[in-house]
């Protein structure tokens, strides 16, 4: 990447960094919204309080959770709900006559939040942390250097998903809508409220070869140390080809939904 | 290169693809099922030429076609048919050395991010176009003092005024100084003080850059004060090209000769007058005259002698009332078309 362009994405986070301190309040309305696994965690613990159930004791689903709601802060983007507006109000057409592409923008703009957001999160995490005496964290060098990786990946699936439905705007007239199906389905299979390792055998083992445990549940388990490195280097390969795939249908949408543009107000 | 046009298109097309549907609950169900879809031809084989720094109006009633070909030059949407080249570019392409050199202007949309001040957005364009910074404080300077911001570019957008909102989009879409400027509807909604300083503004433009505008407006007065070409668009189709002068003694031949005058004249001097032309307005307080431009002469003469006479005046007609004319006459030929087309 040159220099030139470099600089552009640096002027877009700027840009990202002061629209979310202006939206600091719905920031927080939106980490509080986004505390569902806190609330699974009282759930399980209580539930585990004879002994327990699966492979999760109370503490196993105390690290469990902490780990799910920290991955869905640092792995949220809004992207669809954004593109959805932008395509039906025609606001797309600023972004079209930037010679900056607006795929860029949005990521920017989106990764430019994260530190707030972070930081708006953090208290809850902490506050969590203290109150259910701690998490643990893998000891794993390996699962620990593949960490990182699967945080971003986890992000890029997130990403990635919502600019494929957000395209969808471009054909239909509330294709945001469709995204609520998609987190109706992602709620249940990426280990949002239960661990995938506790569904039923059979169902188990197709949840976690779906894009929905790569965003999500997978780089969890990574975190909280119940993968082994082999594991840990399958799971990234999973996310991996689901990059591929939807990233490779955001892009054929993207594409041929610039062609579509205009029926509305662009 | 030097000689190329600014802007050519050769039978360019748009079409719409547009579901419709009865009113009513049950046309709404089967609609579930079964779209009915059609075609609508938005722009139709559309050709003309603009040379580097003309300063074009495209003219034509709502629905013309007119805003879609702004989009079209711009490289907001991708034609049907045909070809547009905009300073050796395909719009469509939306290459970023061309995005670079052009910019877009509308009434009802905006580029400013609406809870920041413009200032926020005018650095990311600085940056993002590419714009050496000496250059941008130089413009950026200038341009706030002729438009009067002052501090209005540091409060968040959505507290602005629309005129102080429009002149802070207008800032931004020139910081990078592009060679060709679309404007569609700039001053739309606009009070008549707001809507003078931004055409002022987009003259003094023109003339310090000598770029290439091309806009669309409701507000005949804007086409009047800033462009010397028109071009009347109407079904997606270019139905005139010329000087606003040729499209109003094409429309109205005549021209009106007025005068103030404290009575009215008695029968036989408006009779003679008559003989002269037609007698539009017989005062007080204003006896005016449409008359073939070539018995102008006379006409003053004549009516210099009417006893009181002061104010002279020799206009073509008002353009907004032409326009009236021009649409209401299309209409009724299309109207026509149909009904022999039933009648068939």
């Amino acid at each position: 990447m040159s220099g030139v362009q470099l600089r552009k994405l640096g002027a877009l986070w700027r840009l990202g960094v002061a629209e979310a301190t202006a939206y600091r309040t719905s920031l927080l309305v939106w980490v509080l919204a986004t505390t569902m696994p806190l609330i699974s965690l009282v759930l399980w613990r209580a539930l585990a309080r004879g002994g327990p159930i699966g492979d999760y004791d109370q503490a196993g689903f105390d690290s469990y959770f902490i780990a799910a709601f920290v991955v869905r802060q640092l792995s949220v983007s809004w992207v669809v709900w954004d593109l959805d507006g932008q395509i039906r109000t025609g606001a797309l057409s600023a972004l079209l006559m930037r010679p900056v592409h607006p795929v860029a923008h949005h990521v920017m703009i989106n990764l430019a939040a994260l530190p707030l957001r972070t930081a708006l999160a953090a208290p809850v995490a902490i506050a969590v942390l203290l109150v259910t005496g701690g998490m643990s964290i893998t000891t794993n060098p390996v699962a620990l250097a593949l960490a990182i990786p699967a945080l971003v990946l986890a992000w890029c699936l997130n990403f990635l998903t919502q600019l494929a439905i957000g395209c969808l705007a471009f054909w239909l007239t509330k294709a945001a809508a469709l995204y609520d199906v998609w987190i109706g389905a992602y709620v249940v299979l990426a280990g949002y409220l239960v661990p995938t390792s506790l569904f039923p055998a059979g169902l188990a083992e197709v949840a976690r070869v779906l894009p929905f445990h790569a965003a999500l549940g997978f780089p969890v388990e990574l975190l909280i140390g119940r993968l082994s490195s082999a594991q840990a280097l399958a799971g990234i390969g999973l996310q991996l080809v689901w990059l591929v795939v939807i990233g490779g249908i955001a892009a054929l949408a993207w594409r041929r939904g610039l062609r579509a543009y205009g029926a509305f107000g662009a | 290169m030097a000689d190329e046009p600014a802007i050519s298109l050769q039978g360019l097309e748009k079409n719409f693809r547009v579901s419709q549907r009865e009113p009513g609950l049950w046309p709404a169900i089967r609609a579930l099922f079964r779209r009915e879809w059609v075609e609508v031809a938005a722009v139709a084989e559309l050709s003309f030429e603009i040379q580097r720094g003309e300063r074009v109006g495209f003219l034509g009633p709502n629905g013309a076609g007119k805003t879609t070909t702004l989009k079209l030059l711009a490289g907001l949407l991708y034609p049907s048919g045909g070809r547009a080249r905009v300073l050796g570019f395909d719009p469509a392409d939306r290459r970023p050395e061309f995005l670079r050199r052009i910019a877009l202007v509308m009434g009802q949309k905006r580029q400013l991010s609406w809870d920041l001040p413009s200032l926020d957005t005018f650095e990311l364009n600085r940056v993002v176009f590419d714009v050496p910074r000496e250059l941008y404080e130089r413009r950026l300077a200038e341009m706030t003092e002729l438009l009067d911001l002052g501090e209005v570019v540091r409060k968040p957008v959505r507290t602005l005024s629309l005129g102080e909102r429009m002149k802070c989009e207008l800032v931004a879409a020139l910081l990078h100084a592009p060679e060709v400027l679309f404007l569609d509807e700039p001053t739309i909604g606009m009070d008549v003080s707001m809507q003078l300083a931004i055409r002022e503004f987009i003259r003094e433009y023109h003339r310090r850059h000598g770029a290439t505008l091309v806009l669309t407006s409701h507000y005949m007065e804007d086409v009047a004060a800033l462009c010397e070409r028109i071009l009347v668009i109407d079904e997606g189709r270019l139905c005139f090209d010329g000087s606003i002068g040729e499209l109003v003694r094409r429309i109205r031949p005549l021209r009106r000769v007025a005068i103030r005058v404290t009575q009215r004249l008695d029968e036989g001097q408006e009779r003679a007058l008559e003989q002269l032309g037609q007698l539009a307005l017989v005062g007080p307080p204003r006896l005016a005259l449409d008359v073939d431009p070539e018995r102008v002469p006379e006409v003053v003469a004549r009516l210099l002698a009417v006893p009181g006479a002061r104010d002279l005046e020799v206009q073509d007609a008002p353009l907004e009332e032409v326009m009236r004319e021009l649409f209401a006459r299309r209409a009724s030929v299309r109207e026509g078309a149909t009904d022999t087309g039933d009648g068939a």
